[in-house]
């Protein structure tokens, strides 16, 4: 174990993770993980006023987004795409839906929550003036993990309820 | 760092926050079952040791243990077997029994048990019996949201270094263990930010977990946590970041270094952890190796 605290001057540090997001998993990556082997057939679907409604009823979640990004896998299942809006930024993620419409597994696909709203704006502020410095930092050097106050994972959680209720209403019985 | 091979992350939601996995020095398909592997031990622990889950280990501990001795699971035990010597060390200040307070404040729903619990109970009521049985000397609730988070972190740690992975990080929403070679900085973010520095841990094979905040009553993400001996609060104590060599001792000591400031020097040295503790008016103090 090794450890040392640092109060790092923001004009020297070019920030990695924080200022982009980071990818996880392209789509197609997320589908092999998920349902590895298959085949996958696009099923977008348009979600009804009135399925809204059923499923704003039944989820207790509101629906923000009527499109429903939603594939079919060639070995039983779905697969869909979906996003819930995290503290600043929406966060993509993955869900895959057994044929009985259980849930098989889930992916975060990209992530840009990991810094709180008071050091957000510093760190762009930082990467830009890494930029006008021309500072040109090997990864190593560069900030990768954060740690602070422990960020809640509900959004997901209610966006994956959403999603169930979803499955009932216009994939399961269309 | 072996450069042909790829770098991988994933994150799913876990632990009641986002668990990002990044391993190095496997090829893809490896990294992938290693991570999945990681993930699967997590959510083990995650329904073992989960105050609202029915069937959890921890559920069935508050259920029956003050009646007859329960049998648990081995990581159950042993995660009880490390609050034990938290507590000893520090006192009784980490105490598992503070779950009544939690469920006062709302924070937890309270479990479903025959008998409330006894308000003189503390962690000495907990008996650990040979062959992971436990037995409660008295009624009492226990949590281990302090300190579950940790061991999570550090048994899926242990399966990418058994995979081989070269380098590696598990950060369970900010409670994180770094395994490899290569340093890495770990920023440290305690809900405030002032001047033109960023407060930056630089680790090589060791542990950071976090606690608190410099604003205890803003409006903060983060649960409060309870000094076993008074039972009151420790968040008005700010924000801290601990390092040690394992990822459950840094989550555990995050609690007692809030509750015990300056006190916890003795025991962070003995533990050989460092506590890096911010609030509004003192700014950065550092405690520990």
């Amino acid at each position: 174990m090794r450890g040392q605290f640092l109060l790092l001057p923001l004009a020297s540090v070019a920030i990695v993770a924080p200022a982009h997001a980071t990818v996880y998993l392209t789509v197609d990556q997320a589908q092999q993980l998920l349902f590895p082997g298959a085949e996958f057939v696009a099923d977008n679907r348009m979600i009804t006023p009135e399925q809204e409604r059923e499923i704003e009823r039944a989820s207790g979640i509101s629906v923000r987004n009527r499109t429903l990004n939603l594939w079919r896998v060639s070995t039983g299942g779905w697969f869909i795409v979906d996003q819930v809006i995290g503290r600043h930024d929406n966060i993509p993620y993955a869900i895959g839906l057994d044929t009985d419409g259980s849930v098989r597994g889930i992916e975060i696909l990209e992530y840009r929550e990991s810094y709180g709203g008071q050091i957000r704006e510093p760190l762009w502020r930082a990467q830009f003036i890494g930029k006008r410095h021309g500072a040109a930092l090997t990864l190593k050097r560069d900030i990768q993990n954060i740690s602070g106050a422990t960020l809640s994972c509900r959004h997901i959680a209610d966006g994956v309820k959403r999603l169930l209720a979803t499955h009932a209403f216009v994939i399961a019985e269309h | 760092m072996p450069s042909s091979l790829p770098s991988i992350e994933r994150a799913r939601p876990l632990l009641g926050t986002t668990v990002a996995v990044r391993v190095h020095g496997l090829d893809e398909k490896d990294a992938h079952h290693a991570i999945d592997d990681a993930f699967q031990e997590i959510a083990l622990i995650h329904r073992l040791m989960s105050f609202h889950e029915p069937d959890s280990d921890l559920s069935r501990l508050n259920r029956d243990a003050a009646d007859r001795a329960v049998e648990v699971h081995a990581a159950t035990f042993e995660v009880l077997k490390l609050a034990e010597e938290m507590s000893q060390l520090s006192g009784g200040c980490f105490d598992i029994t503070v779950a009544p307070q939690l469920v006062a404040l709302g924070m937890l729903a309270a479990p479903d048990s025959r008998r409330e619990p006894d308000p003189q109970a503390t962690w000495r009521d907990v008996v650990l019996e040979p062959n992971c049985r436990v037995r409660f000397q008295r009624p009492l609730w226990i949590d281990l949201g302090g300190i579950a988070k940790g061991y999570a972190v550090d048994r899926a740690m242990e399966i990418l270094r058994a995979r081989g992975a070269v380098q590696a990080c598990v950060n369970a929403g900010g409670d994180l263990r770094i395994h490899g070679p290569d340093s890495e900085r770990v920023l440290l973010t305690p809900g405030e930010f002032r001047g033109d520095s960023l407060p930056v841990l630089e680790v090589e094979n060791a542990a950071v977990a976090s606690s608190g905040s410099a604003q205890p009553h803003a409006d903060s993400p983060s649960a409060p946590h309870f000094d076993g001996r008074s039972r009151q609060s420790v968040s008005k104590g700010g924000f801290v970041s601990v390092l040690a060599q394992h990822c459950v001792t840094a989550d555990a000591l995050t609690k007692v270094a809030l509750a015990l400031q300056e006190h916890s020097e003795p025991l962070l040295r003995r533990i050989g952890a460092s506590a890096h503790l911010y609030d509004s008016e003192r700014g950065w103090r550092h405690l520990g190796i």
